[in-house]
């Protein structure tokens, strides 16, 4: 259907424009570069804990990976002078096992229990971060520069950072793992009695969904040469990871990618007229969500081109 | 050589038995009935023999292995399917869907998707579901969920399949053709081990059964045998009599 | 140490059992507690600020008005979700909460604000050591409302109502219980209870828009000690907070901060062990 390549072919050049624009302006506006890279981390964040998701682990331990991701490679790059990238890739890795280990721990829990569980354990790593001499304590630590500092520069490597994921993501939703992914997340019991190695994909779509949160986390200290306990095992990072894919429509590729664009786009506003308090868009959002329209805007978006285009609407994604 | 067997197995929650000391023999190529009055520990032992649950003591074993401590998808690769008496479709998925789902995962060794969507279609057709194949499972009447209930248990290619009440709320008419199915099934060469309450349905089915009352076995031998057995009538009376169809509301422990 | 611990657990059982009412009762967990707790120290904060009034003397006040919050969001926004999946549930009151905590940053400002009542820093001594008197009078009463909540869940019609619906919602209508006003009233009661102990809390600390958090956090470490829905161990679970807190605090160097963490340990730890709770 030319019809349809066409209209994929000009959403994938609007994209790409999108994309390219901050660095056109990065000479007389460098505050569209940072805003970018913003967005694009919220985008990481976002899509990466909606793979996780996609399992029926609803986690709100996000920035616990986040956060041990870019402390582990400050201190890598602080303190035994390990180049940066070096650094960011130790991040992920570390993320990563940590998520092994709290995959593990928390099979057996499901839905609340499982969130507060992983809400303990972000919290509780923020506990100790902040009171261990070794990582700063409150204070903080300062972390050298990404690429010498370049926005350019950095703003390519989120961009192949979040490319990445979103070639995982896609790949996942098109193979045989979107089956397992699934089936464990409506009915663990009768997937592991149909076959399915229940344990292996939990745990497996945990690491992998670290490992992004991880390197994103890295990445965050080296473009913004600061972290503290406060900031980056902070709630506020678990909540904008979920709230997004909730919003723009959860296990699919498009809808976190969406949800984060329009959020942070939202969030800057807000946060030009309201300081402080922005986040309480994500708390409106969310409740609206939830109540109005569990299959956030992707779901809206398939319900309303099946009625104009007379498709079915395509994968079903609803919130829980 | 038995194809399941169940060697003094016990199932205890908290402090109430569930199943007491249980063993039992499934011959391959038999169509196998458990029956007993509600609470008995039937689905306990279906979950125990599915790998739901870990028998606190006894052993299981199938096809000469001993799957006591396996997980439940390895004794689904090994080739014990079942069902659910509380039907339990994937709804986020298609009936296709959710038997390719079987198709895919079911197997020792995983086929390739294009094998797997063809196999799937193949059981689609078998069980009468080819042209509700792309409906969302969450469509579906109760007779076609059962229907893809034993699709997507079908799709693992079961040696032992495991039908958990599937004779509950359906018509007299829709019984007897679930009764022919259920035959052809084990004439193509799967071993069935039935639950159900529906009398009529397993006294046509069943050649051998085994009666549960409080988590013991109570009487085994042919339908006509364990019927006359004075403990039997015993356990059962006061319940509900014979061939009177359950209606899917049943939640009872077995 | 241990005093402290005991006394500290007063106003975690007050605390915490409004949640585990909510959880047992409406069976809904409610992530937005602890703001309904904050907007009660708010209300009590402005109380005294513009009229004088004695935070504890302000009590029935305050309840009142938190309790009508609650309803409201009740009736806005859970009666919808109660028989959505548990997640949906929990997402909701997620956003109600950080919808709460921000309304209460972009309105009153992120400064904590202190309400220096006059016997604030008067003290008593029992024997060795000496005890603040608003840590007294606090715990005292709010040993005294816990109590008497147990009481009405107990004796009145009401309070046995609950319980049913807290037992077998199906089988309590077939009663003629009127199921949803009850979960109104009980959803209310849970509100109204966190917002009396955010009153008593501004008798003794500082009060912020960040201390709903703090409070949800430590009713569910709480609630998850007893057990989901075990409104009765509730005293106990606190009781095991209180003087774990305690504890932490007077042995391990600079506990201060360490205190802090102690309930999410706890969390974690009961959550691997003994999901069930150790006081069914």
């Amino acid at each position: 259907m030319t019809g349809r390549t066409l209209g994929r072919a000009l959403v994938g050049a609007a994209i790409a424009a999108a994309v390219l624009l901050p660095l056109a302006f990065q000479g007389t506006q460098p505050y569209y570069l940072q805003l970018a890279i913003n967005v694009l981390i919220s985008a990481t964040l976002a899509l990466s804990w909606d793979l996780l998701a996609r399992t029926g682990q609803l986690s709100l331990a996000h920035a616990a990976f986040y956060g041990l991701g870019a402390y582990t490679s400050v201190l890598l790059t602080t303190r035994a002078g390990v180049p940066v990238l070096l650094g960011m890739a130790a991040g992920a890795l570390v993320a990563s096992a940590a998520a092994v280990l709290l995959g593990f721990l928390t099979l057996r829990l499901r839905g609340i229990y499982f969130a507060i569980a992983t809400l303990a354990f972000s919290e509780t790593l923020r506990v100790i971060t902040n009171q261990l001499p070794f990582t700063g304590r409150a204070t903080g630590l300062i972390a050298p520069a990404l690429l010498g500092g370049q926005r350019a520069a950095q703003y390519l490597v989120i961009l192949v950072i979040l490319v990445v994921l979103v070639i995982v993501s896609g790949w996942i939703n098109r193979s045989r793992w979107h089956f397992a992914f699934t089936a464990i997340r409506t009915n663990e019991e009768v997937a592991a009695v149909i076959g399915v190695d229940v344990v292996r994909f939990k745990v497996l779509a945990f690491a992998i969904s670290a490992c992004f949160a991880g390197v994103v986390g890295a990445y965050y200290a080296h473009v913004f040469l600061f972290i503290s306990p406060l900031e980056v095992y902070s709630l506020a990072v678990s909540v904008g990871a979920l709230v997004a894919p909730i919003f723009g429509g959860l296990y699919t590729t498009a809808g976190p990618l969406i949800g984060a664009v329009v959020l942070r786009a939202g969030e800057e506003l807000l946060r030009s007229t309201v300081g402080g308090g922005y986040p309480i868009i994500y708390g409106f959002l969310l409740a609206v969500v939830i109540l109005y329209m569990p299959r956030g805007l992707a779901g809206l978006w398939s319900a309303a081109s099946a009625r104009l285009f007379r498709r079915r609407p395509l994968r079903e994604a609803r919130a829980g | 050589m038995s194809l399941l067997a169940l060697a003094g197995v016990t199932k205890a929650f908290g402090g109430l038995v569930a199943v007491s000391d249980l063993s039992l023999e499934v011959r391959p190529g038999e169509i196998f009935a458990l029956i007993g009055p509600n609470g008995a520990g039937k689905s306990t032992t279906f979950n125990l023999i599915s790998g739901l649950f870990a028998p606190d003591s006894g052993r299981i074993g199938f096809d000469g292995a001993d799957v006591t401590a396996a997980p439940p998808a390895k004794r689904a690769h090994l080739g014990i399917g079942r069902t659910f008496q509380v039907m339990q479709p994937f709804h986020d998925m298609t009936v296709m869907e959710n038997v390719l789902v079987g198709e895919l995962f079911g197997h020792a060794v995983p086929k390739s998707m294009a094998a797997a969507r063809s196999d799937a279609a193949e059981i689609c057709a078998l069980v009468g579901l080819a042209h509700l194949a792309d409906r969302p499972a969450t469509a579906l009447g109760v007779a076609d969920l059962k229907r893809l209930e034993i699709a997507r248990a079908l799709a693992t290619h079961p040696r032992l399949l495991l039908l958990d009440e599937v004779m509950a709320g359906l018509t007299p008419t829709e019984a007897r053709q679930a009764v022919t199915a259920i035959k052809a099934i084990r004439d193509r060469g799967t071993t069935v081990l039935l639950i159900d309450h529906v009398m009529s349905s397993v006294r046509d089915l069943a050649e051998r059964v085994a009666v549960l009352n409080f988590g013991r076995k109570i009487a085994e031998g042919s339908f006509a045998e364990v019927a006359a057995d004075p403990l039997v009538i015993e356990a059962y009376l006061g319940t509900e009599s014979d061939d009177q169809v359950e209606s899917d509301g049943d939640h009872g422990q077995h | 140490m241990v005093i402290f611990g005991v006394l500290r657990s007063g106003l975690y059982s007050l605390t915490s059992v409004g949640l585990a009412l909510a959880v047992g009762v409406v069976g809904i967990v409610n992530f937005a507690h602890g703001e309904f707790l904050m907007l009660g120290a708010f209300l009590g904060y402005w109380l005294f600020f513009s009229y004088g009034l004695d935070p504890l003397a302000a009590i029935p006040i305050g309840a009142a008005v938190v309790f009508l919050l609650g309803a409201g969001v009740y009736r806005l926004g859970i009666q919808r979700v109660l028989r959505a999946p548990e997640l949906n549930q929990m997402l909701l009151t997620f956003g109600i909460s950080i919808f709460l905590q921000n309304l209460a940053i972009i309105l009153w400002g992120g400064d904590p604000r202190v309400a220096t009542v006059s016997y604030k820093a008067s003290a008593v001594s029992l024997g060795a050591l000496t005890v603040g008197v608003p840590q007294l009078v606090v715990f005292a009463l709010a040993m005294a409302l816990t109590l008497a909540l147990y009481a009405v869940l107990g004796g009145t019609r009401i309070g046995k109502a609950m319980r049913a619906v807290a037992q077998n919602r199906l089988g309590a209508s077939l009663l003629g219980i009127e199921v949803d006003r009850i979960y109104l009233l009980a959803f209310g009661l849970s509100t109204a209870l966190a917002g009396t102990a955010g009153m008593m809390i501004t008798l003794q600390l500082s009060v912020s828009p960040f201390i709903g958090l703090l409070y949800t956090l430590k009713a569910f470490a709480i609630i998850v000690i007893a057990g989901l829905g075990n409104i009765n161990g509730v005293i106990y679970a606190s009781l095991v907070l209180g003087l774990s807190e305690a504890f932490v605090e007077f042995y391990v160097p600079q506990g201060g901060g360490w205190a802090e963490g102690v309930f999410f340990f706890l969390i974690l730890l009961v959550l691997l062990v003994r999901p069930r709770g150790l006081f069914r």
